[in-house]
């Protein structure tokens, strides 16, 4: 939970042993109490746990029943209405700022949005399967989604046949090519590069067809489709799944073996975890693999204090970010935490799931997404 | 998460395994005096990174075998025992262990090495390598570019205005294919990743430069296919690296900021 959400400290509306409805708020955000956060599914809340500085580690609710809360939907789809609508139904967090990669403010505007309908991850569901059969939910949220901008919504799909209409706002983009492609922060470096001045809102497409939904059965809709896959796993299979499902259940039947690792997210990126991740639509399970090989001898001669080695800046490393960023500059800036050179460098324009390729391709030493984060924590608050 | 195996160590190898076929063919040229030298180099080299590794906690790298075969094929004259172990002892630290070991080092140890070799005892005469290691060291340059170790836009940046430097001074260059140094020196020296620049635009402006000053030096000191032509170009080279880099930044940054004020 804590780290879907960089810079929210929760406000809690339940405690633990009461029970909620699907669409109910379950918290929000103390500095911004318009954003509040819904319960995915109905049931019994079973475990509260706060972490470091009070944040909000982890939250169940055991499932039962399917009572859902309805939300009132405004006639005309005036701007504040639909504000409201969306805040009030716990879908504002789906939306992401760029810069910084947070929940946006929900008195602010952005100068354009970006729907990702196209998912180049490895083992990624193919957003036109899932899709196929909520075309009609995907265009509504998307015509939606032009109450929140005076600029363009730009929805960025795989080749192939648009998924919405076009006119004087929704513009239709077909990308293609391997891993980054496929990643919002590639389409915006191309189409709209930001900056602070010129903020850019993201939205995944699976949050787009449950605002859709919401409009059509004024009912929150929370499922959405994943990918499993994975070395650690029988079959590969989409599932659909409510969010914040628990992959240990999920998977316990479909596993190799007992020695596995599961991912919420993809292989390049995910991260070890419990429950699916706000922002992941795909689990991996993975061989439990050994922490990074260094031999016992060297450690001993150093004294203990190996240090980690560098990265060779070859040429193939510029494959990593399919932007026109200076990529090895960066990399470097990253990681001695130079926030002053990664800025200049351009790491504005990208947020942690950018960096999961170039974490990947320099053997994992380090990772650059925690580093991107901590850089942009240092710009936002500087 | 999974981890890619592209890391510091696997490039190194990598190198190695280029280098073998360089290594077959130098053994071939020269004999087992040249095989006594890479022993030597890997005896110093290796002396000075378990020193690093202690004092410091500096991890050890395979890198250092390229700059053992590296000083064995550029620097073939009589050279004394002391002699290579001093100029191998200066190249590895000062060129490369003290900014933190191979991946950090702005010249290249070899480089440094070769250098010191040439300027600290002038007097040595240093013959061309042959055309057998031109031709393995051809195919190492295939197998570095192919996985992207070597940079194709310095190679060939390098290799054309090499080429129309020395043929606007009216030098043969039909002949520059067969001189082992040269050819050794460009794809090993001249387009190491580390010591190179790292943006795409500043890596053609680097192997652009790199070329022009091997041609210059070769047209107006030692010939075109001395080994001193390559490693002073490649020194000179090197230390603009940083430079071509800023400036490619800069301008990106400039440009990139136009559009939107």
């Amino acid at each position: 939970m804590g780290s879907d959400s960089p810079g929210v400290r929760a406000e809690l509306l339940v405690a633990e042993g009461e029970n909620c409805v699907r669409g109910a708020p379950l918290f929000r955000d103390r500095k911004r109490p318009d954003i509040v956060f819904t319960a995915p599914v109905s049931g019994r809340i079973e475990e509260v746990r706060l972490g470091a500085k009070r944040r909000l580690e982890v939250l169940v609710i055991s499932g039962a029943g399917d009572d859902r809360k309805r939300f009132d939907i405004p006639a005309d789809a005036d701007r504040t209405a639909v504000r409201r609508l969306i805040l009030e139904s716990g879908l504002w967090p789906s939306l992401r700022t760029r810069p910084f990669g947070r929940i946006p403010d929900p008195g602010s505007a952005p100068e354009a949005i970006f729907v990702t309908a196209v998912d180049t991850n490895p083992h990624a569901a193919d957003p036109r399967i899932v899709l196929a059969s909520q075309r009609e939910a995907f265009g509504r949220g998307t015509a939606l989604l032009k109450a929140l901008t005076e600029g363009p919504v730009f929805v960025c799909h795989a080749p192939g046949e648009a998924l919405v209409a076009e006119d004087a706002q929704i513009r239709c983009v077909a990308v293609a090519g391997p891993h980054p492609a496929g990643l919002a922060g590639t389409h915006i470096h191309r189409l709209f590069p930001v900056s602070v001045k010129r903020p850019v809102w993201q939205i995944h497409y699976s949050d787009v067809t449950a605002i859709g939904r919401l409009l059509e059965t004024g009912e929150l809709q929370t499922e959405r489709t994943i990918a499993v896959s994975g070395p650690g796993i029988k079959a590969p299979h989409l599932m659909r799944v409510p969010m914040g499902t628990d992959l240990h259940e999920l998977t316990a039947d479909a596993l190799v073996d007992s020695e596995t690792q599961v991912l919420s997210g993809p292989a390049i990126g995910g991260r070890e975890s419990r429950f699916l991740g706000r922002y992941h639509w795909q689990a991996t399970v993975l061989k439990r693999q050994a922490p990074p090989f260094r031999p016992t001898w060297l450690r001993r001669l150093s004294g203990n204090r190996l240090l980690p080695a560098p990265i060779i800046p070859t040429e193939a490393l510029e494959k990593v970010l399919a932007t026109e960023l200076p990529v090895v500059p960066l990399l470097r800036a990253l990681s001695i935490g130079d926030a002053e050179s990664a800025a200049r460098l351009g790491c504005l324009e990208l947020i942690e799931e950018d960096m999961a390729l170039a974490t990947y391709a320099t053997g994992g030493a380090q990772d650059f997404g925690e580093r991107l984060r901590a850089v942009l924590d240092t710009l936002e608050y500087a | 998460m999974i981890r890619g195996i592209w890391n510091r160590e696997t490039i190194a190898w990598m190198l190695v395994g280029a280098l073998l076929p360089v290594l077959a063919a130098l053994l071939t040229e020269r004999g087992t005096e040249a095989g006594l030298r890479v022993l030597i180099g890997l005896a110093v080299i290796g002396f000075w990174q378990l020193v690093f590794l202690i004092a410091r906690g500096q991890p050890p790298s395979a890198a250092g075998a390229v700059t053992a075969v590296a000083v064995a094929v550029l620097a073939p004259g009589e050279v004394a025992v002391w002699q290579l172990a001093l100029a191998l002892s200066f190249g590895t630290v000062i060129g490369e262990l003290v900014f933190g070991g191979w991946g950090r080092n702005v010249l290249n140890g070899a480089v440094v090495t070769l250098a010191f070799l040439y300027f600290g005892f002038p007097e040595i005469q240093h013959a061309p390598a042959g055309s057998m290691i031109a031709l393995a060291s051809g195919l190492s340059a295939i197998l570095l570019v192919a996985t992207g170790i070597v940079s194709w836009r310095a190679l060939t940046g390098a290799v054309l205005v090499l080429l129309a430097v020395a043929a606007s001074f009216g030098a043969e260059i039909a002949g520059f294919a067969f001189g082992g140094s040269l050819v050794f020196g460009l794809v090993f020296l001249a387009c190491d990743p580390v010591a190179s620049a790292a943006t795409n635009p500043g890596r053609w402006v680097y192997g652009g430069l790199t070329g022009g000053l091997a041609a210059l030096f070769g047209w107006a000191g030692d010939g075109f296919g001395a080994p001193q032509t390559i490693v002073f170009a490649t020194l000179l080279g090197s230390l603009f690296a940083p430079l071509i880099d800023h400036a490619v930044i800069a301008i990106g940054t400039r440009q990139r900021r136009r559009p939107h004020g």
